[in-house]
């Protein structure tokens, strides 16, 4: 150790004994002031993002709703049909009589004495004899003629103008 | 071409539901009978008359377990030149029920006279329409499934020998969407010498069962009567029904 390293010990000894030193009030209240002002701009940062969404999805929905338009009451929609052709029934003349026939009657044996019943019933009828349609307009009511055979079951069924 | 065939059929029925004015609400799942007619598939048969009432039983089982079982019957007369007259009630049609009261509808064919005749009790009149010419190569349904043609022998049913037959028709899995193979199965008994079926069975997993016979047969000559129309009906004359759909 040489004659320089011994002044600054004492010197840095001297300055321990001296005791706790603080900055300068002035000095201290202008951190504060920059920590708070860095801060709010580090939370602005991380909230613009959240705020663009918002901004757009509100400014989406203003545009859906000012462009919707009142939509047309739903209609009763055939999602299925087996019968693929006119058919005539037994002994019919006319082949272009226009029944279709029902799913179920596909396995009932054949028409030997046969009567055309015009009913009027709930689109759901249709349903409970084979033929698919929507629930939506199930309570709409049609007019249509059943051919029965001789057991009273409907073979075919045609819809009336 | 079946797909074709499918969706123009499915278009037609949409399109004729759509058609449809709105019309009374009517329960769901019944139906109001507007009026019946002569069916225009009876075959004569003359020297076998017979009267006997006719008794079919439908019986539906639904997912939740519930059935759905209707029994409709009928008053069937048939004379030896082949004149034959149906009294009906519609109080069901198959899974359908009627909406009121049965209606009953008394139709008779006249084969002897060409013409067919539709009572109604509450008018008391009585609709004539042409009967349509006879057409010796009708076309039956389609059946779209295979079927195996069993034959039953001869049995004696409801008093009259019957030949038996049982058609099974099975639809392949996949087909409708089905996982197992569908077997529908249909028995049918009948009568050379009437030429009817006096009983047949109809199962189909998809619908239900059905059961139909002739009760209480009766070989005697029935009363000329009942093929008349009675005096104090107003005959009306009409068209052929089968024609179009908007006949009236």
């Amino acid at each position: 150790m040489n004659e320089n390293d011994r002044e600054l010990l004492q010197g840095l000894r001297a300055l321990a004994a001296d005791g706790p030193r603080e900055a300068p009030g002035h000095i201290e209240e202008q951190l504060r002031a920059e920590f708070r002002r860095h801060n709010r701009r580090r939370k602005m940062l991380t909230w613009m993002p959240v705020f663009g969404v918002a901004a757009a999805a509100g400014i989406a929905l203003g545009l859906w709703l000012h462009n919707e338009k009142p939509k047309p009451a739903p209609v009763p929609t055939v999602v299925a049909a087996q019968a693929v052709a006119p058919v005539a029934p037994v002994g019919d003349e006319e082949s272009d009589a226009g029944f279709y026939p029902l799913p179920e009657a596909e396995a009932l044996p054949a028409v030997e004495n046969a009567m055309v019943v015009r009913v009027q019933l709930p689109v759901s009828s249709l349903q409970l004899m084979g033929v698919p349609v929507s629930e939506e307009r199930a309570d709409a009511s049609v007019q249509a003629d059943l051919l029965l055979g001789q057991d009273g079951l409907a073979r075919g069924v045609r819809l009336v103008q | 071409m079946r797909g074709l065939s499918i969706i123009s059929s499915a278009g037609l029925i949409t399109a004729s539901l759509l058609a449809q004015p709105p019309g009374p609400r009517i329960g769901r799942g019944d139906f109001a009978v507007v009026r019946a007619e002569f069916g225009g598939a009876n075959k004569v048969v003359q020297g076998a008359p017979y009267s006997a009432q006719s008794v079919t039983q439908f019986t539906q089982t639904l997912a939740n377990g519930d059935h759905i079982q209707r029994t409709t019957t009928a008053s069937v007369v048939r004379d030896s030149q082949g004149r034959t007259r149906t009294e009906r009630s519609f109080s069901a049609i198959g899974a359908l029920s009627a909406e009121k009261s049965a209606a009953r509808s008394v139709i008779i064919v006249d084969p002897v006279a060409s013409k067919s005749y539709v009572l109604d009790a509450e008018s008391h009149t009585a609709r004539s329409t042409p009967l349509p010419a006879a057409r010796p190569n009708a076309r039956p349904f389609r059946n779209s499934a295979a079927a195996k043609t069993e034959d039953l022998g001869t049995q004696v049913v409801q008093g009259l020998s019957a030949q038996g037959k049982r058609i099974t028709r099975t639809i392949p899995a996949g087909r409708e969407g089905n996982e197992k193979e569908i077997d529908i199965v249909t028995e049918t008994w009948y009568s050379p010498d009437l030429q009817v079926v006096v009983m047949s069975k109809t199962s189909d997993p998809r619908f239900g069962d059905s059961v139909y016979q002739l009760n209480a047969i009766t070989r005697a000559e029935p009363d000329p009567a009942l093929f008349a129309v009675p005096s104090d009906y107003t005959v009306k004359e009409g068209r052929p029904f089968l024609r179009g759909a908007a006949a009236q």
